[in-house]
């Protein structure tokens, strides 16, 4: 009797038990032929187009895009897809639209759940020193050799080439975030004074100048440190490290040296500031909608993008119709490093040689194709990555807006510390670190306490 | 006598009026939600609030159905994905396309119903066993459950998510619906219920013949009905407000539920409240409208689940 | 002879009920171990390993250093205060709102007693999503409504960063959930209060006792299973409130809404530290099962 209990418990238990069991054996054995798929696929590279056209059959694979200007909006990029599938109609693509504030969770979830992308589109910081690095995405070195990324910028190349040498993102299109004033609001408080309209520059001292004039003039929300989590986070590091001019990392991007005296004066400084609020409700996306809505009179998370963004009302206009000018961060010694965003497409390696194939057609494509890369960079409204595709804004009704882009902000790119190993956790304690200076943190000590958890990432990662 | 009526309706009235400023306070979210929802870009985002639209527009529904498109439904061959050509799963027969949000809502109305339905008959059959019969584990068994019944999902959150994905079922509705079933709560609700059974009206049917499966259906469920209706709303309202769970198992747009969806439409337009509050409204309206017009079986089916509970 | 015939049959009556029982238990049993105990012993075994994300990591056998580790992480032990916060203030809170709206209500008309009752129940119904991102708008530093009102009733001077405060997050989080959990808990009560016998009320009264004494000696003890069933669901629902952490202050500012549900998510995808997320599910599951055991033991007793 006693036997016949547990056996029916146990029966119940191994039912359970083997369905999942089951499932984890047949995890394993796709995974075991997937390591000597990719090492095939490195070989056979090149020749990957021709097969993937050539056998005629039907793959589909999945491509999950975060918003890099339009490339986030289902019209620009089902446009994208037909032109694509004209050339190559036996692949079939499916897309995904992430967002900055859960985005990286879902993705996550999904290399969890077994079911990456096959392809994505973001920068070096999640294809390269996150995903790559954790070994989920396909090397693309055969792209780099090739000889249509002769002229890929080599800043660009070199922030997509992960420690061990291998590529993990082919870039299509780069940009140097910058920040924003509200015209209007600046001369009401007698503060264009501070600022060079002509060269989109100016000092710190005048920065601070300008803020407390227009906080004195009794616009009290001046500009806003977000920091209620990452996105948008490269403005407040840019801010923070240009006021005096420190820097986020070694150059050799394996360390991180936020606790220098500079970035802490520049943070003390902010924090002391009236009319700079450290707000732990708001991220980038919120900022820009309070700037361009005339609550705050200054945006730390702007670009080429939003400035011709018209998705809320005239491009390069504020809802009220004030005069919205970009400008450089401001920085004590003249020479602002701004932060870039170079973003371009990864393949997850999901074990399937066709797929990867398929998507290695589609990178090709999009970015090497002469009359479509045209049209993919225009879709992110930032600048190719191809060196020696010029003019592609002209006779757009954004070209004057993108000249000055080209001609004042992005000389002015920094170096791509983003692949520092240990990035996605660094980025965390980073607003972590804003949130505890806001609330009234010495901002000497919790800077230190950001470089020693993010430097044990570094540790752990290594 | 007469001192102490009048004392109680002057404390009655107070508090009648305290309460009809909390029903205005309770019901004002989702005149918010409503109104936000037809107001236009700037009346929004005024700082002077607008406490009622003075222009209603339609924009901000014509926005969130023009986002993305998705099959009214899809039925695939299950775990098809493992021999069809493509890697994907065989659809034997798609919907029309319809703007996503809605069919946001039929995965939705289908995740709450059938996880309504599974759990009501799991949990009444194990529910009974538990009450009305004796065997060996049944302590065990018990305690396993009460201490289970509160469980945050959160704690397990890696190994189901690894199990999903084992089991091919990470980015179904199916990944969603199956821990909700799992959750104890309906068997510990349902073996409160079937204790209240008499046992010789059991007994009299087996005396009359009748097997266990007759018992149970001609006897038992009669019995707990209302316990069933308890555990059915309890179940639908909770599966419907899951989020996590829809969180971390779906990401297709055509998988989506309708509240994973409003959160992705706050975190990609995270101030755009015009639109979000256009797809809390297309969430909200019509629950509501089903618990307005059942409100007398909602109640029933409440109060009697608590009565024995 | 016939005792041992008879121990023989009833052996076999009590087989066969255990087979039955089984086999009925059988359908809930597969979910129940498929998709709670199963996952449960993946993450008491996981949490003793240093495990990760990466296609190609191993997991480490580290022993209890998750364990040893997450006394010492103060973000941790925060979370954790928060949690058993959230439940002690919003329980009792919930419990106590619900009894009182319901005692005023509970004798009304008919119309006018159902027009409440829904009122109350709608932010249930509305769905946790829903509520939350409207309570998000409603708090917003810049336009939001409190902020207007406190300032319009000069109530506050300044703009207050409801959710961005350290100060405030917590009881603004506190505040909706005590809105989306009364509902039912007034539902149950008018009906528990209607359920009382007038004749026992009223033999108290002539009896001399004021409405408060009758209702703690009469009314209170015939509503005790009532408030037990409600106890029970409000602390699960406490326990579950997820949505509106992690849509609302995403743990923040400076983790002071951080609950044990949300560091969890917050440890296993943005930190890739699955082993110490596990942990720390384990241990609050411990928490979990031995207060979910008291508050069955206490409902037996009563």
């Amino acid at each position: 009797m006693k036997r016949k209990k547990i056996l029916a418990l146990g029966l119940a238990m191994t039912m359970a038990m083997s369905l999942a069991a089951c499932g984890n054996t047949a995890d394993k054995e796709t995974k075991a032929p997937e390591t000597q798929a990719s090492g095939e696929s490195e070989t056979a590279g090149a020749q990957n187009d021709e097969t993937a056209s050539a056998d005629g059959e039907s793959t589909s694979i999945t491509l999950w895009t975060y918003p890099i200007g339009n490339w986030g909006n289902s019209e620009t990029v089902d446009g994208l897809i037909a032109s694509f599938n004209e050339a190559h109609p036996e692949i079939k693509v499916s897309v995904e639209y992430l967002d900055y504030t859960n985005g990286d969770d879902q993705v996550n979830t999904a290399i969890e759940g077994g079911q990456a992308p096959d392809l994505i589109m973001e920068g070096p910081e999640r294809l390269v020193a996150n995903w790559g690095a954790k070994g989920y995405m396909v090397d693309l070195t055969e792209f780099f050799e090739a000889d249509s990324a002769s002229d890929i910028h080599e800043s660009a190349k070199a922030a997509c080439q992960a420690a061990d040498g291998a590529y993990y993102e082919y870039p299509l299109c780069m940009v140097a975030h910058c920040m924003a004033i509200n015209e209007r609001i600046f001369e009401e408080a007698d503060a264009l004074q501070y600022v060079d309209t002509e060269n989109h520059t100016w000092t710190t001292e005048n920065f601070f100048k300008a803020v407390q004039a227009i906080y004195d003039s009794g616009h009290q929300d001046v500009t806003a440190v977000y920091c209620n989590g990452q996105g948008g986070d490269q403005g407040t590091r840019a801010l923070i490290n240009n006021l005096y001019s420190s820097t986020f990392t070694n150059p050799e991007h394996t360390e991180y040296t936020v606790n220098t005296p500079e970035n802490i004066k520049a943070l003390e400084e902010l924090a002391a500031q009236d009319g700079v609020n450290f707000d732990a409700s708001l991220v980038g996306g919120d900022e820009i909608t309070l700037f361009r809505n005339g609550t705050l009179a200054m945006s730390l998370c702007w670009n080429a993008a939003q400035q011709t963004n018209s998705e809320m009302g005239e491009a390069g206009k504020t809802i009220n119709g004030d005069n919205i000018i970009p400008m450089l961060f401001p920085s004590d010694d003249g020479k602002t490093e701004l932060c870039g965003g170079i973003w371009g497409f990864g393949i997850f390696n999901n074990g399937d040689d066709a797929k990867i194939a398929a998507a290695k057609t589609f990178i090709d494509f999009i970015c090497n194709d002469e009359t479509q890369v045209v049209e993919s960079v225009k879709a992110s409204t930032y600048f190719p990555a191809h060196q020696d595709l010029k003019g592609i804004y002209d006779g757009t009704e954004i070209a004057d807006v993108m000249s000055t882009f080209s001609e004042y902000f992005m000389p002015s790119m920094g170096d791509y510390y983003q692949v520092v190993p240990g990035w996605a956790t660094a980025r965390t304690e980073w607003w972590n670190m804003l949130q505890r200076i806001g609330t009234g943190g010495d901002a000497a000590t919790e800077v230190e306490t950001f470089v020693t958890n993010a430097n044990a990432a570094v540790t752990a990662e290594q | 006598m007469e001192s102490g009526v009048k004392r109680m309706s002057a404390y009655k009235i107070i508090a009648l009026v305290i309460l009809v400023i909390l029903a205005i306070l309770f019901a004002f979210p989702l005149y918010w939600i409503v109104t936000g929802a037809f107001k236009t870009q700037a009346s929004i985002n005024s700082t002077t609030p607008e406490w009622f639209p003075s222009v209603w527009v339609l924009d901000n529904f014509r926005k969130l159905f023009s986002r993305q498109m998705a099959p009214l439904w899809e039925f695939a061959v299950p775990f098809s994905s493992h021999f069809s050509s493509t890697g994907e799963d065989i659809i034997f027969s798609a919907g029309p396309m319809v703007p996503a949000a809605i069919r946001w809502l039929v995965n939705t109305v289908f995740m709450a119903v059938a996880a309504m339905v599974l759990t009501c008959i799991t949990a009444a059959m194990a529910g009974y066993a538990l009450a009305k019969k004796r065997f060996k584990g049944r302590a065990l068994l018990f305690s396993l459950i009460v201490c289970a019944m509160a469980l945050p999902k959160q704690v397990i959150l890696i190994p189901l998510l690894r199990e999903m994905s084992s089991l091919s079922l990470y980015n179904t509705i199916w990944a969603v619906i199956l821990p909700t079933v799992g959750w104890p709560f309906g068997v510990f609700l349902m073996k409160q219920f079937s204790e209240g059974i008499p046992g010789e009206l059991m007994e009299s049917a087996r005396i009359d013949g009748a097997g266990e499966i007759k018992t149970f259906t001609n006897i038992v469920i009669p019995m707990v009905k209302p316990g069933i209706g308890a555990l059915a709303i309890f179940t639908f309202i909770n599966s419907w407000n899951d989020y996590f769970m829809q969180l971390i198992m779906l990401s297709s747009t055509s998988k989506l539920t309708i509240s994973l969806g409003i959160a992705k439409l706050q975190a990609e337009n995270s101030t755009d409240f015009g639109l979000i509050m256009a797809g809390a409204t297309l969430a909200a309206i019509p629950i509501i409208v089903i618990f307005i017009a059942f409100q007398k079986y909602f109640t029933q089916g409440i109060t009697m689940g608590a009565v024995k509970g | 002879m016939k005792a041992s015939a008879g121990t023989a049959r009833s052996r076999v009556l009590a087989r066969r009920e255990t087979r039955s029982a089984y086999l009925f238990l059988l359908p809930s049993l597969i979910f129940f171990v498929g998709f709670v105990i199963v996952p449960m012993v993946m993450c008491v075994i996981t949490s003793f390993f240093d495990s990760t994300m990466g296609k190609d990591t191993v997991d480490v056998f580290i022993g209890v250093q998750n364990y040893v580790e997450l006394w010492k992480d103060s973000i941790f032990l925060r979370s954790l205060k928060n949690t058993f916060l959230i439940v002690i203030v919003s329980v009792p809170l919930t419990c106590i709102f619900s009894l009182w709206v319901a005692s005023v209500i509970y004798n009304l008309r008919g119309p006018v007693l159902s027009t409440f009752r829904c009122i109350f129940y709608l932010p249930v119904v509305t769905g946790s999503v829903a509520v939350t991102v409207v309570w998000k708008w409603m708090f917003n530093n810049y336009y939001g409504i409190f902020n207007y009102v406190g300032k319009g009733l000069g109530l506050l001077d300044k703009n207050i960063n409801w959710l961005g405060d350290e100060r405030f997050a917590l009881w603004c989080i506190i505040l909706i959930l005590l809105t989306t959990s009364v509902g039912q808990p007034i539902v149950l009560y008018v009906s528990a209060l209607g359920n009382v016998d007038p004749s026992l009320v009223e033999a108290a009264e002539v009896d001399g006792a004021n409405n408060f004494q009758a209702f703690w000696k009469i009314k209170w003890p015939s509503i005790m299973p009532t408030t037990l069933y409600i106890l029970v669901i409000t602390t699960i629902n406490s326990f579950q409130c997820f949505a509106l952490i992690q849509l609302l202050t995403s743990g923040g500012p400076n983790h002071s809404t951080d609950t044990v549900m949300y560091y969890i998510y917050y440890t296993a995808f943005k930190m890739y530290r699955y082993g110490y997320a596990n942990a720390m599910g384990v241990v609050l599951a411990i928490f979990i099962a031995v207060l979910s055991a008291v508050q069955f033991k206490l409902a037996k007793e009563k």
